[in-house]
């Protein structure tokens, strides 16, 4: 029974044409190469150049004080990895100078009577200047050195200066305790920047390449003139379709997983969810690009034509996909865009199964807008690819 | 000087009479700035969370209302009978605050009482920032309620300067401007160059009496007015919807942008005079244009986190220096001490471009 399935299959017009495809493919250099190098250049040039962490924030330091305390809060700022001594500058304005002219990011300024007032058990402060050109490091600084302040004061107080305060406290009130927060990472323990950059970064390379790969290989027919010969040729429209999609797919498929392996050894991404949900929309990403790729090539006349169509297409895809930054960060009126953009939802599947390790019964939702995504792009372009024919 | 101007007047009637040349031209530059300057941003607003109160008190509650209260953290309803954990497994939030029962207790007695936050990791970023935000909003709730109780020693008073209310549209806003400047005006270029080649028009080039450097300039500066009105263009729109201003002296930012327009029209040309293929042309351009300067340059993230091995590379990227200037001009005003020497640099890229052109084409003759 299946061998008699076989038989008429290999014999069939749409495995000649498949062959045809197949052969075509492989005597294309420039094809393989772009099958290999995008994935493993992006990859690697996304996944170690992007990243957010803040460290080694130069800092430049008045220090007014010039005693043995002031000097022990300069020890502890910079014995953390956030800060680095970027020298001492003798005047407030010396040091803003430097800030404005970009050499440093941050200062701090310790007050003249900072080590008085410690004795003497009086709050003081202390001054910190962050440039905050950049909202995000900037946020994460002043995490920073809220959190160094506040182990200093620890530290003062493990060394005898909390016993003034408590009196002072006694005095007009009960004491009271504090309230404490203790962070726990889920899921990313390490925090590492680039397990949320590759999971996102797969989704946009399978998308983006699949149809870049299509669109040229749709329109070479056209533009070499061969289409003529198809249209002669017994075979039906959905015949000439199949052929042509399925050996992309197979091609595509082997990039998938070269990127795949790529996270896995590279960035050492854990896959908590095993490799089925991820293979399984990285095939419907697959498929959705090549839908993209197809239907951009039935509008276009020649390869650069459908290039240049892509500079339409693509950056708006990517840069409403949260695949690089969080979804919630985006203007609430482009949040809800997301939901057709097929990057976000494997984006979501990605992060989900790999690193949360969910199974279908949480991420069914993103599956399936997946599914009816890349069904909408795949029957558009084999409408626009039929009418193209007859 | 006048076959030099022939040479642009003829580009830009190309680009004017192709529709498609012209939208990518003058519309997309548009799109783009307006799209991914509001979208690229790492800084979230209004992060869904979940609460867990065992305690159930008034103190709990009031802890709970300090966080409600913030705009980066929203308190979303759980069901009781449900793990708060699933709730991020399922994405419907990206915290869990925990406080322990005994939690007004322990605080009455004067003890510190911990309160537990599990955080979505997955993005390591949104996970720092939403613990630094969790931590101002107890150190603030802790000012309030507890004013008796053992104040700090030491006190930080932090001072944002240039961007005080840390908005990320400004800090992007020039970044995609550059972006696409970076992109559109080469790739123009690019492909009218090559498409002389392609379409063998270059042969009517080289059989009259214009030299090759004429040639070349003349489409070099036919591509500077593209960049130039595209700058103009995009200005107006990091006025108003980006509300930008120029924080110092404009000039410096005059200066570079005019370098930067000879700069990446030059890039185009070189790409296009060297790769006569139009559709290899442009992946080149992309290539340079877009996966260069957008992760070499500073763009989203800090040059300073990219890996010393690969980081070198990022010196020769020219839109990082016109990043830098411009991010000066709207946002530092640090003038011309500041950025002289990026100005300067962008220009020497420029004429190593021009130059690399000019030597592939200075022969006049086709390649054999």
């Amino acid at each position: 029974m299946i061998r008699q399935l076989l038989k008429k299959l290999s014999g069939s017009r749409v495995s000649a044409l498949f062959r045809k495809e197949l052969h075509q493919i492989r005597r294309d250099r420039r094809l393989a190469m772009s099958l290999i190098v995008p994935p493993v250049l992006q990859l690697t040039l996304f996944g170690f150049a992007l990243s957010a962490k803040v460290e080694n924030i130069q800092l430049g330091v008045v220090d007014e004080s010039q005693t043995k305390e002031s000097r022990d809060l300069i020890a502890v700022l910079t014995e953390s990895k956030s800060f680095e001594s970027a020298g001492y500058f003798f005047s407030v304005e010396r040091l803003t100078d430097a800030i404005s002219k970009g050499s440093i990011v941050a200062g701090v300024v310790i007050p003249q009577d900072f080590a008085r007032d410690i004795q003497r058990g009086r709050p003081t402060t202390v001054q910190f200047l962050l440039n905050a050109t950049n909202a995000n490091s900037a946020a994460i600084s002043q995490g920073y050195a809220e959190a160094v302040i506040r182990s200093y004061n620890a530290r003062l107080r493990s060394e005898g200066i909390q016993p003034v305060f408590r009196r002072m406290a006694e005095v007009d009130q009960g004491p009271g305790g504090q309230v404490t927060l203790h962070p726990a990472f889920l899921y990313n323990p390490g925090l590492k920047d680039s397990w949320f950059i590759t999971t996102g970064v797969l989704g946009l390379l399978l998308i983006l390449n699949s149809s870049i790969v299509a669109s040229g290989a749709m329109v070479k027919e056209r533009e070499a003139g061969t289409i003529e010969q198809l249209l002669m040729s017994p075979a039906g429209t959905t015949e000439i379709i199949v052929a042509k999609i399925l050996p992309l797919f197979l091609l595509l498929s082997f990039m998938m997983f070269i990127a795949i392996f790529m996270i896995k050894t590279v960035f050492g991404v854990p896959f908590h969810g095993g490799l089925l949900p991820v293979v399984g929309g990285g095939a419907l990403c697959v498929l959705a690009g090549i839908g993209i790729g197809t239907a951009v090539a039935t509008f276009s006349k020649s390869a650069q034509q459908a290039l240049l169509t892509g500079f339409f297409i693509n950056p708006p895809m990517v840069s409403l996909s949260g695949a690089l930054n969080p979804v919630e960060a985006m203007p609430k009126w482009l949040q809800p865009l997301v939901v057709i953009n097929p990057i976000h939802h494997f984006g979501v599947i990605a992060r989900g199964s790999m690193l949360k390790g969910s199974g279908l019964d949480t991420l069914w939702p993103n599956f399936l807008a997946l599914s009816i995504i890349t069904l909408v792009l795949l029957s558009l372009s084999v409408w626009r690819f039929r009418n193209q024919l007859s | 000087m006048r076959r030099i101007i022939a040479q642009t007047r003829k580009e830009l009637t190309q680009i004017v009479r192709d529709w498609r040349t012209l939208l990518l031209a003058i519309i997309l530059p548009l799109i783009l700035l307006m799209l991914l300057g509001n979208a690229i941003s790492l800084s979230v607003t209004d992060m869904p969370m979940v609460v867990q109160d065992l305690d159930d008190s008034p103190s709990s509650r009031q802890l709970i209302d300090a966080f409600r209260s913030s705009l980066t953290l929203r308190v979303v309803t759980w069901p009781t009978d449900k793990q708060p954990v699933e709730a991020l497994s399922t994405n419907t939030a990206r915290a869990v605050l925990i406080i322990p029962t005994h939690f007004e207790r322990d605080l009455k007695r004067g003890v510190d009482s911990p309160v537990q936050m599990i955080v979505d990791a997955a993005d390591a970023n949104t996970a720092r920032l939403t613990t630094g935000y969790a931590n101002q909003i107890i150190a603030a709730h802790n000012r309030v309620t507890n004013p008796g109780a053992i104040q700090p020693p030491v006190r930080a008073a932090i001072r944002l300067w240039y961007n005080p209310d840390r908005s990320s549209k400004k800090f992007y806003g020039p970044g995609i401007f550059v972006l696409a400047l970076s992109i559109f005006p080469p790739l123009l270029a690019a492909l009218a160059m090559a498409k002389e080649e392609d379409q063998k028009t270059i042969l009517q080039v080289f059989v009259s009496n214009i030299p090759a450097s004429e040639f070349l300039f003349g489409k070099v500066l036919a591509f500077m007015v593209v960049a130039l009105g595209e700058a103009a263009v995009m200005m107006v729109l990091l006025f108003t919807m980006f509300d930008l201003r120029f924080a110092g002296d404009p000039t410096p930012f005059l200066v570079a942008t005019i370098l930067y327009a000879f700069c990446v029209a030059s890039f185009g040309t070189m790409v296009g005079a060297t790769i006569s293929n139009q559709a290899a042309a442009m992946q080149a351009v992309a290539l340079g244009g877009f996966l260069f300067v957008f992760l070499l340059s500073g763009l989203i993230y800090p040059i300073e986190n990219i890996p010393a091995s690969i980081r070198w590379l990022s010196n020769f990227i020219w839109g990082r220096y016109y990043i830098e200037v411009v991010r000066d001009a709207f946002l530092q005003g640090g003038g011309w001490p500041a950025v002289w020497y990026k100005t300067l640099i962008i220009g020497v890229i420029g004429v190593v471009f021009f130059f690399l052109a000019w030597v592939n084409k200075h022969r006049m003759q086709l390649k054999s």
